[in-house]
């Protein structure tokens, strides 16, 4: 505003304006943001380590392409990664109406506020739906959070016996009780911790979006609101983009 | 509490100060989520196309880091904020998640919790 011209930038800790020109509560959004993303960073790390430490043992980690191979309405086919992609597009294309809603509050446009508000609640709501259909197979096909079905796959018995481990022994479905518990566990966990936060941004963007179309912003003559629930939904998509890498990629 | 703050014209409340936003236009946004998706599609084919290995780990993590840039610095808008807003978040970030992966890197290797589980 008027007050960053008439200041010079030498006293710009001296008080009397914001040093860092935003509002008090934009800038707390940015720190809640900064202690979340060290919350990730350490279960993510934590997935790293634990993941590490089964290189080279007799009952290696699962290769996610042989787990999460499903896509709706293709049974019994192999699409690897297909269906985590459809969620990373779905994701990518709500934070694009997200921050066109942000850029539509900066001219004060109710409608197009509300309108792009409205496409980003569907695309957190398409999202949410995909995961729970991931978890879904997941679990009917013996995912738990204190037991794994998937840690002696075919593919693992095939490189088990490649080291001269097991030479004779045929795979069976018995094997596959011989998983690392941590595969299934850590996988709920950052997953859902990941879609408790999508779930929550869903709920704050719809508070957001009544209040927009109740025109509480237009008296109030700014859209900062959406600005701030936009910073959290964009934080949001920033942490799929580390568990799609580390979940599935690698 | 004294408001003694000569140097500023008007008033300045802390708590309702709400720095005058402007719109950018459209464009940079657009152009941000074609490059994610771009990378991300890169991503697909690099999956498929190369077996697992050491390189395309990096290469897929690189993109991450990428991806992470474009969202926060477009996206979340921290481009265009304050230059003191930038560096205070950036920081933290990056030395406390160099401090953990650098634990993970130099250390991950002595550990063997396969006997707990």
């Amino acid at each position: 505003m008027s007050n960053s011209s008439t200041v010079s930038s030498t006293s710009i800790w001296t008080g009397g304006r914001s040093p860092f020109n935003v509002s008090y509560g934009k800038l707390m959004m940015w720190i809640f943001l900064l202690s979340d993303a060290f919350t990730f960073s350490s279960l993510l790390v934590g997935y790293g380590a634990i993941r590490f430490s089964y290189a080279g043992s007799t009952t290696p980690w699962p290769d996610p392409a042989t787990v999460f191979n499903h896509f709706p309405f293709a049974h019994g086919l192999h699409l690897p990664l297909l269906f985590v992609s459809l969620m990373t597009l779905i994701l990518i294309i709500s934070s694009v109406t997200m921050v066109l809603a942000v850029e539509a509050g900066h001219r004060n446009s109710k409608s197009e506020v509300s309108k792009y508000m409205f496409l980003t609640i569907l695309g957190g709501a398409a999202f949410l739906g995909c995961q729970a259909w991931e978890w879904t197979q997941f679990i009917h096909e013996g995912g738990r959070l204190d037991s794994n079905l998937f840690g002696f796959t075919e593919a693992a018995h095939e490189h088990a016996k490649h080291l001269k481990l097991f030479d004779s022994v045929h795979w069976t479905d018995a094997d596959k009780i011989s998983g690392p518990v941590p595969f299934a566990s850590l996988f709920f966990i950052v997953t859902g911790f990941h879609g408790f936060h999508v779930f929550s941004g869903v709920v704050i963007n719809i508070i957001i979006w009544i209040n927009v179309m109740r025109g509480t912003y237009e008296r109030r003559g700014h859209y900062e609101m959406v600005e701030k629930v936009g910073l959290y939904w964009h934080f949001v998509d920033l942490v799929w983009v580390f568990v799609f890498t580390f979940y599935y990629l690698i | 509490m004294s408001n003694n703050h000569t140097h500023t014209e008007g008033e300045y409340i802390p708590e309702t100060y709400i720095p005058h936003a402007e719109s950018h236009g459209t464009g940079s946004l657009w152009r941000t989520f074609w490059i994610l998706l771009g990378i991300t599609i890169v991503d697909f084919i690099i999956y498929f196309a190369f077996g697992a290995s050491m390189a395309r780990n990096i290469v897929f993590i690189a993109f991450g880091i990428i991806k992470a840039i474009l969202i926060v610095g477009i996206f979340m808008h921290l481009n265009y904020e304050a230059k003191f807003l930038r560096w205070m978040i950036v920081l933290p970030a990056v030395i406390f998640l160099s401090y953990l992966v650098c634990f993970l890197l130099i250390e991950g290797n002595y550990v063997s919790l396969e006997k707990y589980f």
